[in-house]
Order: C-alpha cells, then structure tokens, then sequence
C-alpha cells in the first residue's frame, strides 16, 4: 500500500473505509426497504468509493462520487415501500376467517390501487354507502381476499413508517405493565406465566403485546407486559386477573377453565354463541344476557354426570329443575347461576350451555358489555386459569399526543447543540475544516447508533435519546482532546502524540464502559435504554468513528 | 502595531499568572475542601431533618402521574380544588415550544390512580381515556426497591471507575486525585439539587451516574498530560491540558443548555437530567483545575525533589 505523495491511488485509508462501511450499514438498516435492494444500494456505495481509489484525477473522482451519491439517494428514496399496513383486525371480521392478518401489506381496495390509509379510508367509505351486501375485494402483497358483505370491513390500517426506527412508549404512546407474583417464583413458574399470559392475550384477540420476564437486582421477577400505540382498555385486567374458572353444583367442582376439562368453546357460529339485545330492568339500566357452546371433555362430562345424578329434582319448578344450580365462578366471583333440567340428571352431556350478562346505562353499552364478559369468559375457558395470584406494580398508560412534538424537539435540540458545538470549536481552532470534520464525525456517530439499534430492533425511549446526546457530548470531547494533541508539542512526532490522545479516549471508555454496566440489572432493566444505547455510541466512537477522526485531523493539520 | 503590543503584553501576563500559580497552588486547595465540608455538613442535616439525602418524586416513592391534554384548563384552579384531598398533589403546564401555547398539565401525588382520576375528572367535567391523557402509575413498593436498586447501581459504577482508574494509572495519588475529584462533582451537585428543592426522579439518578463519565474524561486528560508527556514544563502542560479540558466541558455545557432550553416544558426525564448534568458540568471545572491540578502538581513537584 502506498499512501498519499505523488501516487494518487488508494488515497483513502483503511480508517475511513472503516467508518465509510459502517455508515452504510447504518443508513440501509434504518430504511425500510427490501433486502436485495439494500444489498443494490451497499454494492454501489462501496463499489463506488473503490473505483475513485484508480481515478487519478481529483477533478473525476469528486464527479464520480456526486454521481454515485445521487445515484444511491435516488434508489433509496424509489425503493421505500409505499402502501399500508393491516395495524388490527377484529374477531369476528370475515376477512379473518379468510386468512387476512396483522401485518399485510393492502395494495388495493376494489382493484384500485392504494398507497395512503386516507385512500383506503375513502373507498371503503364509497364501497359501503347502502346497507346491501355487496362483493368487497382486497388485494395485499401476498393474497387477494373476496368477501360478500354489507359491513365495512373492520380493520384498521396505517401507514408504512419509512425507517426501521422505532421508539419507546414514552415518545409513541402504549401502554405498560410490571405484573409481579403475589409469592416469590422460579425462573421457570415466571415462564410459564409468561406462556399462559400470551396464550390468553392472544386468544384475546391482542396481538400486538410484547412479554418479557425481567428480574432486578434485589431478585424480585416480575412479568413485563408492552403494548404499542394504542392501550386496549382491558389490559389492565387480562394482565392481573388469574381467571381460575370453576363451574359448580353444589360444593362439588364439576369442570374447570383450560383445555383439560374444556376441548372447545364455541365463538364465530351463530348458532351456538350469541350476545342477545339489552332489555331495561329500571330507569337508565339495561341488561343484556349473552350465551355460548362449550364442549366437555370425556372425563369432565363423567364427572358432571356422577355429581347431578344424586340431586333431587326441585319440585317448586314443577319437576323441570334439579334442585342444585350450576354455578359458575370466575376468581371467587359468581358470573352466573344455571338451572340444570331434570332431563340432564345423570347424562353424559358434552355439551354444555354457559350463560352471563352484561349492563349499562343504555342497550347500547349494555350489548358492549355482554359482548365484552362474554369474550373475556371465552378467553379464561380456552386459555386456562394463570397460575399464580399477581398484581400490577407499575402500569402506565402513555397517551400518543405529544410524540411528533417530542420527535421535533429532539431533533431540533441535537441539531441545535451540534451547531453551537461546532461554533466553539471554529471560534477556538479557526479552522473551517475542523470544525466540520467534528460535524461529520458526530453526524456519523448518531447515523450508527440509530443504525445499530434498528438492527437489533431497540425501542428508543427517552433515557435511550439521553443516552445518544450523552454518547455525542463525550464524543465531541474525545475529539478535542485529539485535536489538541495533534496541535500541541511539536517536539514529538504525530504518531506519538496520536497515540497519547488514544490512550486517554481509550481510558475515558473503560471508565464509561464500566460505569454503565450496573444499570443493565437495575430497576427491573428499565433504565437499559439509557446504557444500551451509551454503550452503542461509545464503543463505536472508539472503534470507528474516533480512528476516522484522528485521520482526518492527521491530514488536515500535515 | 498594536497585535506586536498585545502579544507581549500577554506573555506577559501568562508569565505573571504562572508565578503566582506556582506560589498558591496548594492554598487553592482550600476552596474545594471548604466547599466539600459545607457539601457534607448541609447534606448530613438534610438527611437528618428529610430522612433522606434527597427529596424523591413518585417514580421514587411510588403513586400516580397523571397528564392531561387540555390546552384550556387553569392549574391553579385545579390545584385549589384537588389539595384538600390530595394534600402532595402538584401540578405543572406542558407547553409548545414553538407557540408558548398550553398543550397539557400534568398532576402528581402518591395516592392511587383511580382516586386521582375520579377526582380530577370530576373537577374538569370530561371523562379521561388514552386518547386525552397519559397515566402512570408505580407501586409504593417497586418504587423503593428501584430507589435502592438506583443507588446501588451509583455506588457500583462508582467504585468500578475508580478501579479502572487505579488499573490505567497504577500509581495512587495521581489516581486518587481523579477518583476524588469525580466524588466531590457528585457531593456537590447533590447539596446544590437539595438546596434548590429538586424532586428527584429514577432519571435525575441516572443523570448523576453519567456525571461519572462527563468529570472523569477531564481528570484523565489532565492525569495523562502532567504523567505521561514530556513537552514543555509542568506548567506548561497543565495550562495546555486546561485549554484543552475546558474546551470540552463548554462544549459539553453549551450543547447541554441548548437541549435544556429547547426541552423544558416539553419532557420532566430530560430537563431534570440535562439540570443535573449542567450542574455538574459547572462543580467539573472547579475540581478538575482545582482540586485535581492541585493535588496532581503537588505530587509531581515532590517526586521532581526526590
């Protein structure tokens, strides 16, 4: 390798491809586009710095790496998926039964072609304007769905975000839940909850929900619960209620919720669950009763036969009844009671009929509510009771309000603190050149944090957006003091005292590096955004960034 | 004509301030140990009066946050309405950094959420759902186990750094004099928190575990100047090291004011840390170029004797 003089080739060290690479990398991982597309824009960005390395003239490398630039800009820009997402689909939606999901990417509505939620908005509207059922035609990247309908489809939809970064749910609003074990658990009962948690969030009809099992310093373990964007109102109890269902007559427990006792809950089909209209029970209060289908298993039917077959018939109901009820209890709360018909007594019966209500200040809300217990009910009996008592030990709710006014300060303040930064470094060194070189240092420091973390799919949260100004404060630091070792003793040679300057970034990063390591533990790890992303920002500042920087500077003052 | 008058007027000068540096250098160290004894004497009997060396907020004792987006509404109001029954409540404005304009309030207080909700919705006539406020909530006994966790976590960070710093400079006064150093940005920014009456939050601690990273990065210049570089005198390169260090703490301050400014009405984590951190910044020049270059000239000066 021949560096710099006369010799105009390889005229880039190994130090700036170094950083050259990683910003690349950095700058596909945060948009969001295809991955040979990416793999397109990578080849033609290094590919093309390696091409200016034979240029021997400067006039036709600074054309050369224009072009590749805009050339590169243009196919990102070009390459970012337009279209919109499914963001969530109701249970008893027919484009569910089939085969629509979470996550699809809607091309078109009708056959026209969609690319904003506000078209989609729009022609749903259009298409459903009478009260006919109607063909309804929904084309995404992967299927097209046909349904006959006179409902608007009941999804919703939102827009594909254009980079990979996400933030936390202190910026973008969800909502948030510490659920911890009334008793002290193992790793593996907290599992186990977690599994059981999901299973019954899931057959909830929430998807979008995020479990995590933390433990923290004092080794409490807790259940960690996230939701994004939007807070389902009944999260709040589907986290902490244990569900332990138990359907009884008498003192005797016939059956219980979870697929042991129960093989099947009936909840689409018409005939066998149904939420009936409210009726009023006084001024202002309506009740509307709902009913659905479970089917017993073997045993459990057996165990319901030998437990009725004893019981007297209740001779006020005319020998209809049996004199015991079935009681149905949902975590010590009764939810109904059920005559049992005399024609049952004794029967192997695997059918069964649950029944519940549900009120409120109008029909209206009554149904909701009905509609509501039921689900709630369905949920318990499928997916079994939670096995340990818990309660919510945190729970913040975070409204999605004030995100794009904390996107725009955030950005605002960095761009502001790197310009005044830069303003004090030309006033001290009055060299434009420096002062730039530390702008594009810095830039490239937050380009490969941002990087970094949409790769390993980070939300950043505010502690995390702390943790970046932290990372560029101490980096511009860093920077100076290479700066300044470059300018001062002229006595030893620059080798020497880059190597000097070296040392002290590298001792100022053991001693960060060192200092954070406790916070990953701490507080149930809520505060690891604030490591996690210093730690990013440091490392690469040692490794890549600070090496370039010491570069530049090496060239700038020779 | 004039800059050959002033650049010899200025040697001059320089010459003047390093003989009477020479000379006093070790009385300054008066002013950081003053200055630490008062940190301690006022720390000590706030602990004794509050039951604790900081005032702490709810993220640390545990209650409810609630914030709310009515651009309209009177905190005062709120409050003369709310403190009979929630005697801790506090409240304070949100506002738009662009227009100046109310954008929500938000109301604090240790009591449970549904209390605080009912009562506030009652006292605004609307209903509160995620669409229109924020609410969070910690329990009393999360909230002071992560307080303990916090300050565990502190106290760790602390003595990992000063082994680090032992392990790059194997020598324990040099070492010492950075690790003591660190400790007074911290005691000193903690009487100052107390002093203005800040409520201190999971956030605020985590600021003054960053004030580790910012107070050493100057110490280890400095250290690494007077120990491991031979151009120029002692002097010489402790002036060189200052212009250096201090470039870096104004960087640091003028770029931490800025994101103070911007963030003040908008977000309670970040202008508490971004508070601290200035702080910090500030008792940072003091014991970097006081205490430390004190200490560390001290030290060079009898090891040049022996």
């Amino acid at each position: 390798m021949v560096y710099g003089g006369k010799a105009q080739t390889m005229k880039f060290p190994m130090r700036l491809w170094i950083l050259w690479f990683f910003i690349i990398i950095s700058i596909i991982s945060i948009i969001n586009i295809s991955a040979s597309q990416k793999l397109l824009i990578f080849t033609l960005l290094m590919g093309g710095l390696i091409f200016v390395n034979f240029i021997q003239s400067t006039k036709k490398s600074i054309l050369t790496i224009f072009f590749v630039l805009i050339l590169a800009t243009w196919l990102a820009v070009s390459s970012i998926e337009s279209g919109i997402l499914v963001a969530s689909i109701e249970q008893t939606d027919k484009l569910l039964e089939q085969g629509l999901r979470q996550g699809e990417i809607i091309t078109a509505v009708n056959g026209q072609p969609v690319s904003m939620p506000e078209e989609y908005y729009n022609l749903v509207a259009a298409a459903f304007t009478t009260n006919e059922s109607k063909r309804f035609d929904l084309t995404t990247k992967t299927n097209d769905y046909t349904i006959l309908t006179n409902r608007t489809p009941e999804i919703t939809v939102k827009e594909i975000s254009k980079t990979k970064i996400k933030t936390g749910l202190d910026i973008s609003g969800g909502a948030r839940a510490l659920v911890q074990p009334t008793e002290q658990i193992t790793e593996q009962e907290l599992q186990d909850l977690i599994s059981v948690s999901r299973e019954r969030l899931n057959v909830f009809g929430l998807a979008d929900v995020q479990l995590r099992g933390v433990s923290d310093l004092e080794g409490n373990r807790f259940m960690l619960v996230e939701v994004a964007g939007a807070t389902p109102s009944d999260l709040e109890s589907l986290i902490s209620e244990q569900g332990k269902f138990e359907a009884r007559v008498g003192n005797i427990t016939a059956f219980t919720g979870g697929n042991k006792d129960i093989t099947h809950v009936f909840r689409n089909d018409a005939t066998q669950s149904a939420v009936y209209p409210a009726e009023p029970i006084s001024s202002g209060s309506y009740v509307s009763r709902f009913t659905f289908t479970i089917t017993l298993s073997p045993e459990a039917a057996q165990r319901h036969a030998d437990i009725t077959r004893d019981i007297a018939i209740d001779p006020s109901s005319g020998g209809q009844y049996l004199s015991e009820n079935l009681t149905l209890i949902l975590d010590d709360k009764i939810v109904d009671e059920l005559r049992i018909s005399t024609g049952l007594r004794g029967q192997v019966t695997s059918q069964i009929s649950i029944q519940g209500s549900g009120a409120g200040a109008t029909a209206e809300q009554a149904v909701a509510d009905a509609r509501n217990s039921m689900n709630k009910l369905q949920t318990v009996l499928i997916s079994g009771s939670l096995p340990f008592e818990l309660t919510i030990v945190k729970l913040d709710t975070i409204s999605p309000a004030l995100g794009s006014q904390f996107n725009y300060s955030i950005l605002l303040a960095g761009s502001i603190s790197l310009l005044a930064v830069s303003i004090i470094i030309l006033v001290r060194y009055r060299k434009l050149k420096i002062s730039l070189s530390l702008l594009l240092i810095s830039f490239s420091e937050i380009l490969i944090i941002l990087g970094i973390a949409s790769i390993i799919k980070w939300n950043l949260d505010l502690p995390s957006i702390a943790g970046i100004l932290a990372t560029i404060g101490t980096g511009v630091d860093q920077q100076i003091v290479i700066v300044d070792e470059s300018r001062l003793g002229r006595e030893t040679s620059i080798k020497q005292r880059m190597k000097r300057a070296i040392f002290v970034v590298m001792s100022a990063y053991f001693t960060a590096f060192v200092s954070l390591l406790p916070l990953f533990k701490a507080g149930a790890g809520l505060f690891k955004g604030f490591a996690i992303t210093t730690l990013i920002g440091i490392t690469a500042g040692v490794f890549i960034t600070r090496p370039a920087f010491a570069e530049l500077i090496k060239r700038i003052e020779e | 004509m004039e800059n050959n008058q002033t650049i010899p007027q200025a040697q001059e000068q320089k010459r003047s301030f390093s003989q009477w540096y020479q000379k006093y250098y070790k009385h300054m160290l008066i002013l950081p140990v003053i200055l630490l004894i008062f940190s301690f004497i006022y720390l000590g009997s706030f602990t004794a009066k509050n039951g604790d060396i900081i005032y702490k907020d709810i993220s640390l004792t545990g209650g409810t946050t609630i914030t709310v987006f009515d651009k309209t509404a009177n905190i005062d109001e709120i409050k003369q309405s709310l403190i009979a029954q929630f005697p801790d409540i506090s409240l304070r404005t949100v506002t738009d950094i662009r227009t100046g304009e109310q954008k929500a309030f938000f109301v604090e207080s240790q009591s449970k959420v549904n209390e605080l909700k009912s009562a506030l919705e009652l006292k605004l006539g609307y209903e509160l759902t995620s669409e229109n406020s924020s609410v969070e909530f910690s329990g009393e006994s999360l909230s002071t186990g992560f307080y303990k966790q916090l300050r565990t976590a502190l106290l760790l960070a602390f003595v990992l750094m000063a082994i680090v710093v032992f392990i790059i400079f194997r020598t324990p006064i040099p070492s010492g004099a950075v690790i003591l150093s660190a400790f007074a940005d911290i005691i000193m920014t903690l009487a100052v928190i107390d002093l203005l009456g800040f409520h201190l939050s999971t956030a605020g601690i985590i600021a003054l575990l960053m004030l580790i990273g910012y107070s050493v990065d100057t110490d280890i210049l400095l250290t690494s100047r007077l120990l491991k570089s031979s151009d120029g005198s002692l002097n010489q390169r402790l002036f060189g090291a200052f212009k250096t260090g201090m470039t870096m703490t104004l960087t640091s301050i003028a770029s931490i004011a800025v994101g103070l400014f911007i963030i003040y009405n908008l977000s309670e984590v970040l202008k508490q840390m971004f508070t601290i951190i200035l702080i910090g910044l500030g008792f940072d020049i003091f014991n970097t170029w006081i205490t430390n270059a004190s200490i560390l000239k001290w030290y060079m000066e009898a090891k040049h004797k022996q």
